[in-house]
């Protein structure tokens, strides 16, 4: 089978998913191989919907969800193929974390499943703590177990839903270079995550998804500054709101002014530049700034205006 | 078969301390035997028709009607239903093995755990309150309760698949389908695990049907019983091939 002939590593096609009347999954369609790719979205927007159908634990409504040209629903092969690590905080408690990688090194049926193993220990760096029950591990702990459960049999697909959860931050950088690693060498990881940081210093490409629909894909820097790009709407109170609006008014990167009971309130095209020479404007205009807000900067509003776009 | 599943669930069921309450209901039952042969005297026929009565009284009554269905239902919900409740079910689902070896597997380590914790107590308390095997009626009480349990463990295990309530459903069939409605209406006692109990038990002892009062005949009791038993596991089976995991976290 030649590069071009081989089925994509992820490839979701007009996907959708509901639950009864609510609609998780609208319509989303996407393909993925090698790299590191974000799963990028606000709380509740369809993330591990969607991660739950490429793992098949979901059933799609419509459309359908593949691993290497396979339908992954219902089909416990396709495991061979994949590592899932899931986002629910659950664990074999009463396993210490090596019988517990182990369990899943003789459940993938691998002919030497103690050295498989310990080579997805030390990828995780959990040899000082191997042999202590998985109960009295950290929160941080307990994801490394279950990344290296999930890496055992060295797939060549890796799902993994909010991995940094609970991670302390030195053990947050060691499994990004660890991500970033497997990715380099080829393997195709798909991670989900609300954190715009957290998906800006590890992903490569970047599916940003908001109600459950594909707001964005691409790759991350591009997004990136469409986030930046768009208007910011800033409150300002000065010793005087009429003056300080008359000179913004004209300004380049100032979009719109308006004085409504009290309150001025100004939008922008430029977040940065606007907030370097709004200070000196007031100054010029002989008014003093007593207070500046950017308003409606949640990352659920960053994702609403990419879906509007 | 698999071994990792069955160890793993073995760890499991043993690690819960409602085991240890299972153990004590069973032993509960021993020491009232104990407490029947202390405060007996004398020997001959009569004393052996009357211990055989009360032996037979205390299996259906506490072995088969409390002890044998209060194990399997924590053993048969526990086993697959504890796992999906705490969302370590996931673990094991993605991995190549098939749903039907893992259904499989955890319903024989659930009817072995079952089996252990009633058939061994009803066979102590029975040698002990009859003073011997009384006619095989005592192994044939343990026998039955193999068998019982095993249905009993088919349908709980299902249970859990089918609802996220089992341990509630379960009470109920218990409770209201056999103790209470078994009782007043003779057509729900097809139905019944425990009346089925009864009729292997009666086929398999010597002792008058008088002694064991069973309700249905033993034709019914295997068809009706082998058919729960094998519908419960394919449905069990089917519904983990389905299986989906539930909410949106994200």
């Amino acid at each position: 089978m030649t590069a071009e002939s081989r089925p994509a590593a992820i490839s979701v096609e007009h996907v959708a998913r509901w639950y009864g009347n609510v609609v998780a999954i609208n319509d989303v369609s996407f393909t993925l191989s090698g790299g590191v790719t974000g799963l990028l979205g606000p709380n509740g927007a369809g993330k591990s919907t969607l991660l739950h159908m490429l793992s098949g634990f979901l059933r799609p409504s419509t459309g359908s969800v593949a691993i290497e040209g396979t339908a992954t629903w219902a089909n416990p092969d396709i495991y061979r193929r994949i590592g899932l690590v899931p986002e629910r905080e659950s664990a074999y408690t009463f396993l210490s974390g090596r019988e517990f990688v182990i369990a899943s090194a003789r459940l993938q049926k691998l002919p030497e499943p103690e050295a498989a193993a310990a080579r997805a220990i030390g990828l995780v760096e959990m040899e000082s703590a191997q042999d202590r029950p998985i109960g009295t591990y950290s929160k941080g702990m307990q994801q490394r177990a279950r990344v290296a459960a999930a890496l055992v049999h060295d797939p060549p697909i890796l799902l993994l839903d909010e991995p940094f959860n609970g991670m302390d931050p030195r053990q947050r950088l060691h499994m990004m270079e660890l991500l970033r690693r497997m990715g380099s060498e080829g393997r195709t990881i798909l991670f989900s995550s609300h954190i715009l940081e957290e998906v800006g210093r590890l992903a490569e490409q970047v599916l940003v998804i908001v109600a459950g629909r594909l707001a964005a894909s691409g790759d991350f820097r591009e997004i990136r500054r469409l986030m930046t790009d768009r208007p910011h709407t800033f409150t300002v109170r000065s010793s005087n709101d009429r003056a300080l609006a008359a000179v913004l008014v004209g300004q380049p990167t100032i979009a719109g002014v308006s004085l409504d009971d009290g309150l001025l309130t100004v939008r922008s095209n430029d977040f940065g530049a606007f907030s370097r020479m709004v200070s000196g404007l007031a100054r010029l205009a002989g008014v003093s700034l007593h207070e500046l807000l950017p308003t409606d900067e949640s990352l659920e509003s960053v994702f609403s205006y990419l879906v509007r776009r | 078969m698999n071994a990792v599943v069955a160890r793993l669930t073995l760890r499991q069921l043993l690690g819960r301390r409602r085991v240890l309450l299972l153990l004590l209901l069973g032993g509960l039952m021993v020491l009232v035997a104990f407490i029947y042969l202390l405060n007996t005297t004398g020997g001959g026929q009569v004393a052996d028709a009357r211990a055989r009565i009360f032996t037979s009284r205390l299996l259906q009554n506490f072995g088969l009607a409390v002890l044998m269905p209060l194990v399997a239902l924590l053993m048969g919900t526990a086993t697959l239903g504890a796992e999906i409740e705490d969302g370590t079910v996931v673990y094991l689902l993605a991995k190549p093995v098939s749903r039907r070896t893992i259904v499989l597997t955890k319903l024989a380590i659930a009817i072995v755990g079952a089996v252990l914790l009633t058939s061994v107590p009803i066979f102590l308390a029975g040698l002990i309150a009859a003073r011997g095997l009384a006619d095989g009626l005592v192994p044939a009480f343990a026998l039955a309760a193999v068998i019982g349990s095993a249905i009993y463990c088919a349908m709980f295990l299902a249970f859990s698949l089918v609802t996220s309530r089992a341990l509630i459903f379960g009470l109920l069939y218990v409770l209201v389908w056999e103790a209470l409605l078994a009782g007043l209406f003779a057509g729900t006692r097809t139905l019944s695990v425990r009346q089925q109990t009864l009729a292997f038990a009666d086929a398999l002892s010597d002792a008058p049907r008088s002694v064991l009062n069973a309700q249905l005949d033993l034709t019914t009791a295997v068809v009706v019983g082998g058919i729960l038993l094998i519908g419960a596991t394919i449905l069990a089976v089917r519904r983990l091939q389905h299986f989906e995991i539930s909410g949106e976290t994200g």
